[in-house]
């Protein structure tokens, strides 16, 4: 039986609202976090859609935010571009890579997938720290902000607006017969392709796509923390943007939002705990899956209108069978 | 009792009471630095003991201007975006006077961006980068040197001693990376061959590299490890297995990790005739705090402080200075102090003049110490060993094995 | 040509150690059909205990090696028990996704712990035979030499013991199916169990046999945990033998790589991409791997 939180547009409207109001009550600190969330966000919304609904388990979602913020800011310190162009053409060029990555996975599956894109984002990694001539190596590119004055306030609606923007094109793309043809090819491949769904073509443009957002992702937080290192690829960093869309609900576009909120904000909660602090996120995160893999939010769920379901993908017959609308 | 005698005691009493419950608030300060992974945690560990023993005497004493001392510490593992978070709570949340520490040269420019948009004070403890400083801001301040004050003078002393193939083994940090490039850039300029390579800390087994440098073009008669801790210990081990280096052909030189004791344990007999690049004043220039500061931390941590545990005592006792300068604890105020003191520590007397040029010596202590010792026998400490560099200090003028 | 040569059997040796952290990995994947990303602490933690065990027992270095091993069986069949178990008696859904965040959790809760447990610095066991071995112009520490050759051992008795016994049997019949295994009255439950804990223990045992050699660490095991994943990709999940040869094969040309690529500097910046790039390469010729099965869904 499935309890997966259905994120009805009511529900979906509250929770912009809140993050619309949350700084009048937040602080400075808050703020601060919920702008680097932002970040986060949009990784773990795209990652959602590539691994929830495509069915690609990439573990270089990080990579190309990193290209993105290395590319945009590259491109404005070095070639002098303004900011919007830099960044629409970090994109571009993401968008292209993200392409090449779709065709090169093409024939590979679950784990052979997700490593094939874990040797690629680690090959970018090292190129960013061995080519220091251009990238400044662990130093680290320093990238301009964009906004004067001390407060964070600014950078935070940026990131939100970016996150809704990116929510409303992935919602968008899955409304369309792209949509439902990769909850088809998610469902069974063979069958999808057998009636004639172009796989090998949707596969990529889900590529293209979230390696778009990515970029874009890394190029904002660029632009607000202001130096971009190569850490920003280890593996534990996309480890945390797979817990993020998993404890959100991997196949919910909004869910991974908030779980990336969520996730994001609960490392920064646990700095009151010091040397413990990462001991307990793990051991939050092993608690969640075991005890709430699903019902996460059924609180959330319990109180506002009757959902009506956004396309999720569903795994098999028994899952349909087995969602339920809980109306209190 | 005549009313008005009432009154004055009611006033007195009520002053004494303001007075004292002022006194208890105490002063906060915010320490930050990696204290887990990817950053240098054993680094982070050894300035975090450091500083807290600090923050101990201080209180012990009467606190700071009679207000007890706090100190709040943030890991930021060495990643930028944990660094100005960090800086954001410190400065927001727990509204700290000052903040001090990092190892991490990307951290501390994540963090000095905050603090100077914050105007907080921010003095750097093990940060070597040239353009943190460079940077110019007023609330930045550093005790670290600049890689251009250290690396240079031992790139000099290199070309002095005569050596003709220098290979650089440099970390991929920012710490290796930048000083290694201040040191290749020294040596063409002077002319003398040598090799730079990078290697990536995390992986551990150095033979090919080592291999490789040893079989390829004229064999380095000297290597420098530009590498932070404990890594060196492998590099060292291997190249002495493979029957390289250190030896009469080829010396080896590296900084801080071959300081510890560990380096017996790793290395054994290898570790005989390394040249290690300290950062402090030899022993017999001690003055009493540092002698008084070597005994506390030992007893308290069972381990002899490195330089950089000594630096991170005396970051925060430059900002302690720097407040009772002062005589308040607000942040404006502490930056004018840093700027104005002159400050006895135990690794030497600190101002922070608010030099232009060359554009990193701004608010950066000059005259920071350091020396080359050479280890001539089995677990020795590096106390005892024979200094090389500088002339005044120097015991001895030979290199061993000798030629 | 000795430059070559050493290169390779340095390549070998260190390549052995880690086919045997593979070949751990491996076997968990190939019954439970899970990639445990958290295979690389247990790596370290066999390190560890290898360390403790040598320190406070007085035991000699090997006699640690084998302490390390069976702890980490236990300590794998523990968590195999309290966080692996609900995956399979239906307590929860999407159980590629559970394992994964499990897992990763788990190498987050393992590594901090351990920064907090045994602290920052680095520790070092004492070696398993001091010196260097040499003989003509191949140089080779004993440490090395020892380390490899006990890999081999083990690397062989699992081969054995996985064909020749009947529990190896068993597990080897889970692995390819789970239904026909419970049919045949093979309980898949415990070969779980077994086999988690048998992986952990091989990654337990590369651990202690690496420490002497390189130095311990909290975080010591995240590159060689990468590197596994590398292995058993490029070997073909689910066979050990292929996580030979590809732990082989990844030692050998990291250091041929690091060795003959022109430009000296990248040849050692870049020394962890050759098995990555090796590792793309043979995915993209061959999908599943050297010698790998088609991957199938835990059932």
């Amino acid at each position: 039986m499935t309890n997966r939180i259905s994120f009805s547009h009511g529900l979906q409207a509250l929770l912009l609202a809140a993050a619309l109001l949350a700084p009048l009550i937040a602080g400075p600190y808050w703020i601060h976090v919920g702008a680097l969330a932002w970040y986060y966000a949009m990784l773990a919304s795209s990652w959602s859609l590539l691994a929830g609904y495509a069915g690609q388990f990439s573990f270089a979602q990080v990579a190309f935010a990193a290209f993105g913020g290395y590319a945009s800011a590259l491109l404005r310190l070095r070639l002098g571009l303004p900011l919007i162009l830099a960044v629409a053409a970090a994109v571009i060029m993401a968008m292209i890579l993200g392409a090449l990555m779709g065709a090169l996975v093409l024939r590979l599956s679950g784990p052979y997938l997700a490593l094939f894109t874990l040797a690629t984002a680690e090959i970018f990694r090292l190129i960013l720290v061995a080519e220091e001539d251009v990238t400044r190596g662990s130093l680290g590119l320093q990238v301009p902000g964009l906004f004067s004055g001390d407060s964070d306030l600014p950078y935070y609606y940026l990131g939100l607006s970016l996150v809704v923007l990116t929510l409303l094109a992935m919602n968008g793309l899955l409304f369309t017969r792209i949509g439902l043809f990769l909850r088809a090819i998610r469902e069974d491949e063979s069958a999808a392709q057998a009636s004639g769904v172009n796989t090998t073509l949707h596969k990529i443009v889900v590529f293209v796509v979230t390696s778009g957002i990515a970029a874009l992702a890394g190029a904002y937080y660029g632009h607000f923390v202001g130096i971009l290192t190569p850490n920003m690829v280890i593996l534990p960093e996309m480890g945390l943007v797979i817990a993020m869309a998993v404890i959100g609900g991997i196949e919910s576009l909004p869910g991974a939002v908030v779980g990336a909120v969520i996730v994001y904000g609960l490392s920064e909660m646990l700095r009151d705990y010091g040397e413990w602090r990462f001991v307990l996120l793990g051991l939050v995160l092993i608690l969640v899956q075991r005890f709430a893999q699903n019902g996460l939010f059924p609180f959330l769920e319990r109180h506002f209108d009757r959902p009506m379901p956004l396309p999720s993908p569903t795994r098999n017959a028994l899952d349909i069978e087995g969602e339920h609308v809980n109306l209190s | 009792m005549k009313p008005i005698a009432i009154a004055v005691m009611i006033a007195a009493a009520t002053c004494l009471l303001t007075v004292n419950a002022l006194a208890a608030e105490p002063i906060v300060l915010g320490w930050v630095g990696p204290l887990s992974p990817p950053g240098n945690f054993s680094g982070g560990q050894e300035m975090q003991w450091a500083v807290q023993l600090g923050v101990d005497e201080i209180n012990k004493a009467g606190g700071l201007l009679g207000r007890p001392l706090k100190v709040v510490y943030e890991d930021t593992k060495g990643q930028p975006a944990e660094g100005s978070a960090a800086a954001v709570r410190l400065i927001t949340r727990d509204k700290v006077a000052a903040i001090f520490g990092e190892f991490h040269s990307s951290v501390a420019l994540a963090e000095a961006d905050v603090a100077h948009k914050q105007g907080v004070p921010w003095v750097g403890t093990d940060v070597w980068a040239d353009k943190l400083t460079a940077l110019q801001y007023p609330e930045v301040f550093r005790l670290a040197p600049a890689n251009s004050l250290v690396y240079v003078k031992v790139a000099a002393w290199m070309a002095e001693q005569g050596f003709k193939h220098v290979a650089i083994i440099a970390e991929n940090t920012d710490f290796g990376q930048d000083g290694a490039r201040v040191v290749s850039n020294i040596l063409k300029e002077k002319h003398v061959d040598q090799k730079l390579v990078t290697i990536d800390l995390n992986q551990q087994d150095f033979t090919p590299a080592l291999l490789r440098l040893m079989s390829e073009g004229a064999k380095p008669d000297i290597i420098q490890m530009v590498v932070a801790g404990q890594a060196q210990y492998q590099i060292v081990k291997q190249a002495c297995q493979l029957g390289f280096a250190p030896n009469a052909k080829t010396k080896m030189l590296g900084s801080t990790g071959l300081l510890q004791k560990e380096v017996w344990e790793v290395d054994g007999d290898c570790a005989k005739h390394l040249l290690v690049v300290n950062i402090a004043t030899p022993k017999s220039q001690w003055n009493n705090k540092a002698k008084a500061f070597a005994a506390a931390f030992q007893k308290k941590y069972n381990r002899a402080p490195t330089g950089v545990a000594m630096e991170a005592y005396d970051t925060l006792g430059v900002v302690a200075a720097a407040i009772r300068k002062a005589g308040s604890a607000e942040r404006k105020d502490i930056i004018k102090g840093l700027s104005q003191i002159s400050y006895v520590g135990v690794n030497g007397t600190y101002s922070f003049p608010a030099t232009t040029d060359p554009a990193w010596a701004y608010h950066q202590f000059i005259d920071v110490p350091f020396h080359i010792i050479q280890y001539t026998a089995s677990n020795q400490a590096p106390s005892d060993a024979p200094i090389v560099y500088p002339k005044k200090w120097a015991t001895t003028d030979k290199l061993l094995p000798a030629n | 040509m000795t430059y070559f040569m050493l290169l390779t059997v340095n390549g070998l040796v260190i390549g052995l150690i880690y086919a045997l952290m593979a070949a751990g990995l491996t076997l968990v994947f190939s019954v439970l059909k899970v990639v445990n990303f958290g295979h690389g602490s247990f790596y370290m933690l066999g390190g560890y205990a290898a360390y403790y065990a040598i320190g406070l027992l007085g035991v000699p270095p090997l006699v640690g090696v084998f302490i390390a091993m069976v702890a980490l069986f236990l300590f794998g069949v523990a968590i195999e028990w309290l966080a692996l178990q609900p995956m399979y008696t239906g307590k929860v859904e999407r159980k590629d996704e559970y394992a994964i965040i499990v897992t990763f959790g788990l190498t987050i809760l393992l590594t901090n712990l351990a920064l907090v447990v045994f602290g920052p610095f680095s520790k070092s066991p004492p070696a398993f035979l001091q010196g260097t071995f040499i003989a003509g112009p191949l140089i080779l520490p004993y440490d090395r030499l020892i380390a490899a050759a006990v890999a081999v051992v083990l690397l062989v008795a699992l081969a054995w013991f996985l064909a020749r016994t009947s529990l190896g049997q068993a597990l080897d019949a889970v692995s390819q199916s789970r239904e026909s295994a419970a049919v045949i009255g093979i309980n898949p439950k415990r070969m779980y169990t077994v086999a988690f804990g048998l992986g952990s223990a091989l990654a337990g045992g590369a651990g202690a046999l690496i420490a002497p050699i390189f130095a311990l660490s909290p975080n010591m095991g995240e590159l060689p945990g990468v590197q596994a994943f590398i292995i058993i990709v490029l070997g073909g999940m689910g066979s050990v033998s292929g996580s030979i040869i590809g732990g082989i094969l990844l030692g050998v040309v990291q250091g041929l790589g690091v060795g003959f690529l022109p430009d000296p500097n990248r040849a050692l910046a870049y020394t962890q991409a050759f098995g990555a790039l090796l590792l793309i390469f043979v995915l993209l010729v061959r999908p599943t791997g050297l010698f790998g099965r088609a991957h199938t869904r835990l059932e």
